[in-house]
């Protein structure tokens, strides 16, 4: 019978009209996040030991650490991400020997000026550490 | 004199309307994504429909020379962005061929698992879609209301929702969570009931079977022709489904049927993906059930150089035959990739199955192709 088709889809139409709401109302209401979500990179820095894995292992080159050799030990003096070229695939977090990058449950990272897109995750001169430095201490760069 | 019936002859076989050049596209809806189709139309009725592509194209064959085996895993994942687990094992399957690296069965099954997962969510944006080009929107909607519960275990697994990069050579990157076993025992008993709710709302309505029902027919040997694969050439009902008939992975353990059309048309290449994720979810069932404990991780090495030589490996991908060519010349950066697109061989027949219909007919035609544009262009 023609129009028996339509009538089933509107019955079941009618039925979803009873169940309840799959729709979050974002911002006001939040999905969970998984623990693995893959958001803002999160770095200890007491924990990284500077061996540039991360940067290596990132296929757009999007990390930049900066190093500082002190009595033949790498100290970390900055940690730049170029973040708007990255895949967050999770490669560099996975090669940190010391699980000190991390990935954090923030995913707003939208900003107005292009300028505050790269992620700084330490400053050169932000570490005490850095006076090494002044104390003979040969800048390298990673990878090189 | 002229009789009524010579007019009409002559109305039917010598007055013409002048051919004329439709251009649909890169920026239409029912392309799904930028996509171009130059019409020549006769009338109404489409002469030749050439397709243009390339405005998605993004080098990644190229890319892949550039960075090392590891680092190209992201990449695939961009091809065919709905279903990048699929992606992903066909890359690192073609690596282990190459290094003869052995998997962990644990591994295997979870594979085997977020592979069929992502079949299913790559079909429902299929048969979603394809209900809103017909002119049901509903249908949509409840589709990707299912889709989203499996990129939230998706998402569970890996971290991220579509772009996974999920699988390594050797196995997967990280195991499963514990939370996610119940989660995915309890949509596999969900989602039969949500199929039988699509078929009910879009494939058992009139308006869109009459849309669809002999329209846009392939012969099985112009679909074997122009090297058809997937959904696609089965609907035109030639048996070839690469886990069936060349059983990778752990494929061969499983019990499952390759749902097969008899016409190959339109409503029949559509029929396939609901009959498809219905068998998806008994392969993912009976995985479960066999879920080994052991490693995730297989004795790879770090750096990834396989011997020099060549190999080709494929899958069956969502869209079809999803094969890998990589070329290796003993360092850890491939010399030459080249990836098989499933979605850009089938869409090879798109003029050769509009001809003849009416221009209303080319987005059912073009929908029921099911491309997708980041692996066409690649």
């Amino acid at each position: 019978m023609f129009g028996k088709g339509l009538a089933t889809g509107l019955e079941i139409t009618l039925k979803e009209l009873f169940t309840p709401k799959v729709t979050i109302q974002y911002p006001e209401e939040r999905a969970p996040l998984p623990a693995r979500f893959h958001g803002r990179f999160t770095l200890d820095k007491e924990a990284c030991i500077a061996c540039g894995l991360c940067q290596n292992a990132c296929p757009n080159r999007v990390i930049n650490c900066v190093r500082t050799k002190v009595d033949k030990k790498n100290v970390l003096t900055g940690y730049h991400m170029d973040i708007q070229y990255c895949l967050f695939c999770g490669l560099c977090v996975e090669a940190c020997p010391k699980g000190a990058l991390r990935f954090s449950q923030d995913f707003e990272m939208a900003c107005y000026h292009r300028e505050n897109v790269p992620l700084v995750l330490l400053a050169e001169g932000d570490r005490p550490a850095c006076d090494v430095s002044a104390a003979g201490g040969k800048e390298v760069k990673a990878g090189d | 004199m002229i009789t009524g019936t010579d007019l009409r002859d002559r109305l039917e076989h010598d007055i013409k309307t002048d051919r004329y050049v439709l251009n649909m596209g890169p920026q239409h809806p029912a392309t799904h994504g930028v996509f171009r189709v130059v019409l020549t139309l006769d009338g109404e009725v489409i002469v030749n429909a050439e397709a243009v592509c390339g405005y998605l194209h993004r080098g990644i064959e190229k890319l892949a020379e550039a960075r090392t085996y590891t680092q190209v895993i992201p990449y695939t994942d961009r091809m065919d962005y709905l279903a990048a687990m699929l992606n992903n094992l066909g890359y690192v399957q073609t690596l282990e061929k190459m290094m003869g690296v052995e998997v962990p069965e644990r591994a295997e099954y979870i594979r085997v698992i977020c592979a069929e997962l992502t079949r299913i969510a790559s079909h429902l944006i299929s048969v979603g879609t394809y209900s809103i080009e017909i002119g049901g929107i509903t249908g949509f909607f409840y589709c990707l209301r299912d889709r989203e519960k499996i990129l939230d275990l998706i998402e569970m697994i890996s971290g991220s929702r579509m772009t996974v990069s999920y699988m390594r050579v050797g196995g997967v990157s990280e195991d499963l969570p514990a939370e996610f076993l119940p989660q995915v025992k309890k949509l596999m008993k969900e989602l039969p009931a949500a199929f039988d709710e699509y078929d009910g709302l879009i494939t058992g309505n009139e308006i869109f079977q009459a849309r669809t029902k002999f329209v846009g027919v392939l012969n099985p040997e112009t679909a074997i022709n122009y090297s058809a694969s997937g959904p696609m050439l089965r609907a035109s009902g030639v048996n070839w489904d690469l886990r069936k008939a060349r059983p990778y992975s752990v494929y061969d353990r499983f019990d499952f049927e390759v749902p097969l059309g008899r016409n190959g048309d339109c409503f029949d290449r559509f029929r396939m993906r609901i009959l498809e994720m219905r068998q998806s979810v008994r392969i993912i069932e009976q995985a479960l059930e066999g879920l080994p404990e052991g490693p995730f991780m297989g004795k790879a090495p770090k750096v990834i150089k396989p011997p020099v030589g060549e190999m080709y490996h494929e899958i069956e991908g969502a869209r079809g035959i999803l094969g890998y060519y990589l070329v290796s010349d003993g360092s850890p950066k491939p010399y030459r990739m080249h990836v098989r697109r499933p979605s850009f061989i089938n869409l090879g027949l798109l003029s050769e199955l509009c001809r003849g219909w009416k221009l209303a007919d080319v987005v059912a035609i073009l929908g029921s192709v099911d491309i997708v544009l980041g692996e066409v262009d690649c």
